[in-house]
């Protein structure tokens, strides 16, 4: 038996949601259909697919303090930032939770990000199951599945007349306090994510394809435009700056990508990553090797939403085979 | 893993507050910035090798190699290069004024492994600030260790590093010390090479030895393959390795070579280390 909630009683449920915390969900602006908080429950995209951005923002935000300094006489006043809001996600995909939870591996590991750990204790993420993939998806490729409720607090699953309701979590629970919810015998039916990309053994395939030549010629159309980096659930880079508005100094973290030029510029000039091709090169490694090799998943979630903004069509899908091909090529050789 | 609710209290971001006791001209354009924590009690024990992020604010905070040692509790002293928007905000400030700090980060050079050994030290330029804390542990423990040599090279005389400092290290018993320029001046009355060949020039016997390096990539890379030449052994060559960093916490992923983190996994490495990275430093 599962447990379901009519459509009608689903906006009513986030209706009450909303009075109580900020309900974040996905909204149509102008041509874009981005996780933004809603005022009301009329706004929310039931129906709108995966987001143009993945809400990778509410956690870690593209601008965001970690502390203000103001000078008080002669000392420095510091005031970290504290997350006081409780925040609800609404229609979180099982591809975009889980790019949210690997993330933990490197902000959770010592010493813990507390505004990281702060964002994820905050909040709530009811995930909807994907009942159809777009081309462009390749979770199941990734370790995910249209249907994966490891990463979401709640999963609902639309079926014909509303949603089937799994608590996953504690929280989950908690937040499904109160709501009545119907048994029943239906189940949702299981998409297939049509693409499927050969990442199996692409960890050791990276590695003996690292000197290839052929990073240098998939980054010649780079534009190093960074839209990869910022549509990303995974990518987390950030830069650190200091603003000083009307006395009070904000130190800020922002996003940043490992595409940009100068990202590995030190002071005294050297970058060990000046050609487009280095930079190129590990944006692959590190989501394909590195991140791996330190925290077990890959770094991609197979969102598939680099394959659709970049520019220059540069497509993680067709690099993971390429690089298969080449890696394979190298280990005959060297064998 | 523990819960995220139970890792909000403490931002490893908040720097500790520190007073700017000392600033001293080093160079033209470096100086030695000796800092006092405000509240002792934040602690900062720190070995040779590591590093910390000095803040600015309103400028920003950038990471510096420690060149002092923590047991002569003189403060902890960073030698600055005013090369940027942090370096040059910290080159205008006067001592007494506040700052902030964060560390010590790293690993460090394993001191008390080199004990009974020969030591080679090799700096050049700005480099060299954080080789500082492993002669003065070398010559207040002097005993400990066999002879030592110390290459210093800078671009001119003007550009050499604790200049004030040669004469003492020079007196220490069984020490060494050669300083090099890429362009003299009339009174120059050192080297004038490259650091590399001072290296080929006086060729250091690697027999029970210990080469510790530093400064721009480039002289690593040349000073490596010379220190191979003269038989050293991989795990007989130590360097310490910059890379762009905004966290030191292994967290931003900016200062990686290849799979290892420079702020976490090094900046100390021995050449066996680096002759297994993916990437080129």
């Amino acid at each position: 038996m599962t447990k379901t909630l009519s459509k009608n009683e689903l906006e009513s449920w986030l209706g009450n949601i909303l009075k109580e915390r900020t309900l974040v969900a996905p909204r149509c602006v102008d041509d874009l259909t981005l996780f933004l908080p809603v005022a009301s429950v009329d706004e929310i995209a039931f129906d709108c697919g995966n987001t143009d951005l993945s809400p990778k923002d509410w956690f870690f935000p593209r601008t965001e303090a970690l502390f203000t300094a103001e000078h008080k006489d002669a000392d420095i006043e510091i005031t970290p930032a504290v997350i006081e809001q409780e925040t609800v996600i609404f229609g979180i995909r099982p591809c975009d939770a889980k790019g949210i939870a690997i993330l933990d591996g490197p902000y959770l590991a010592d010493p813990a990000d507390s505004l990281w750990a702060q964002h994820r204790a905050k909040t709530t993420m009811i995930g909807l199951s994907c009942s159809s993939p777009a081309p462009q998806c390749f979770c199941t490729s990734m370790g995910g599945a249209p249907f994966d409720s490891s990463s979401v607090d709640i999963l609902l699953t639309e079926v014909n007349d509303g949603y089937i309701v799994d608590a996953v979590t504690e929280k989950g629970e908690k937040l499904l306090q109160g709501v009545e919810l119907k048994e029943s015998d239906v189940s949702g039916s299981v998409p297939s994510c049509d693409t499927q990309v050969p990442a199996e053994g692409i960890t050791e395939a990276v590695k003996r394809a690292f000197d290839d030549p052929y990073w240098g010629r998939l980054a010649d159309r780079c534009l190093h435009c960074n839209i990869c980096a910022y549509v990303c659930p995974t990518c987390y880079c950030f830069d650190i700056r200091d603003r000083t508005e009307g006395g009070k100094i904000e130190r800020l973290r922002t996003w940043e990508s490992c595409q940009s030029k100068g990202f590995t510029k030190i002071a005294g000039g050297h970058d060990p990553r000046v050609d487009k091709g280095s930079r190129l090169r590990q944006r692959f490694c590190h989501k394909l090797l590195y991140f791996p090799e330190q925290f077990g998943p890959l770094g991609c979630v197979g969102c598939g939403r680099c394959v659709v903004s970049c520019p220059v069509n540069i497509d993680i899908r067709e690099i993971i085979s390429d690089v298969q091909e080449l890696g394979a090529k190298v280990g005959e050789g060297s064998s | 893993m523990r819960e995220a609710a139970d890792m909000v209290d403490v931002n490893p971001f908040v720097p500790f507050p520190a007073t700017l006791s000392r600033v001293v001209d080093l160079t033209p354009d470096v100086k030695l910035f000796t800092l006092e924590l405000d509240n002792p009690e934040d602690g900062f024990d720190y070995k040779p090798g590591q590093f910390g992020f000095v803040s600015a604010y309103g400028a920003g905070e950038a990471p510096f190699g420690l060149t002092s040692v923590a047991y002569r509790k003189e403060g902890l002293q960073f030698a600055i290069r005013s090369v940027g928007t942090v370096t040059y905000a910290l080159h205008q400030l006067e001592p007494g004024a506040k700052v902030g700090v964060r560390g010590p980060f790293g690993n460090f050079f394993p001191m008390d492994d080199y004990r009974g050994r020969r030591i080679i030290i090799i700096g050049g330029g700005i480099g060299f600030a954080p080789l500082r804390p492993v002669i003065t542990t070398v010559l207040d423990n002097r005993k400990d260790y066999a002879e030592v040599v110390i290459i210093n090279g800078a671009r001119t005389p003007q550009d050499l590093c604790f200049a004030t400092e040669f004469d003492d290290w020079a007196k220490a018993p069984n020490t060494k010390v050669e300083l090099t320029v890429d362009a003299g001046d009339d009174n120059w009355k050192g080297r004038t090479a490259l650091i590399p060949d001072v290296v080929a020039d006086l060729k250091p016997s690697p027999e029970n030895a210990i080469a510790v390096i530093c400064g721009p990539p480039i002289m690593i890379r040349f000073t490596l393959q010379g220190l191979k030449k003269l038989g050293f052994g991989d795990d007989q060559i130590v360097t310490t390795l910059e890379g762009k960093m905004k966290c030191g916490l292994g967290k931003c992923f900016r200062c990686n070579v290849g799979e290892k983190y420079v702020c976490r996994d090094g900046p100390v490495f021995t050449f066996e280390q680096i002759s297994g990275f993916i990437e080129q430093f």
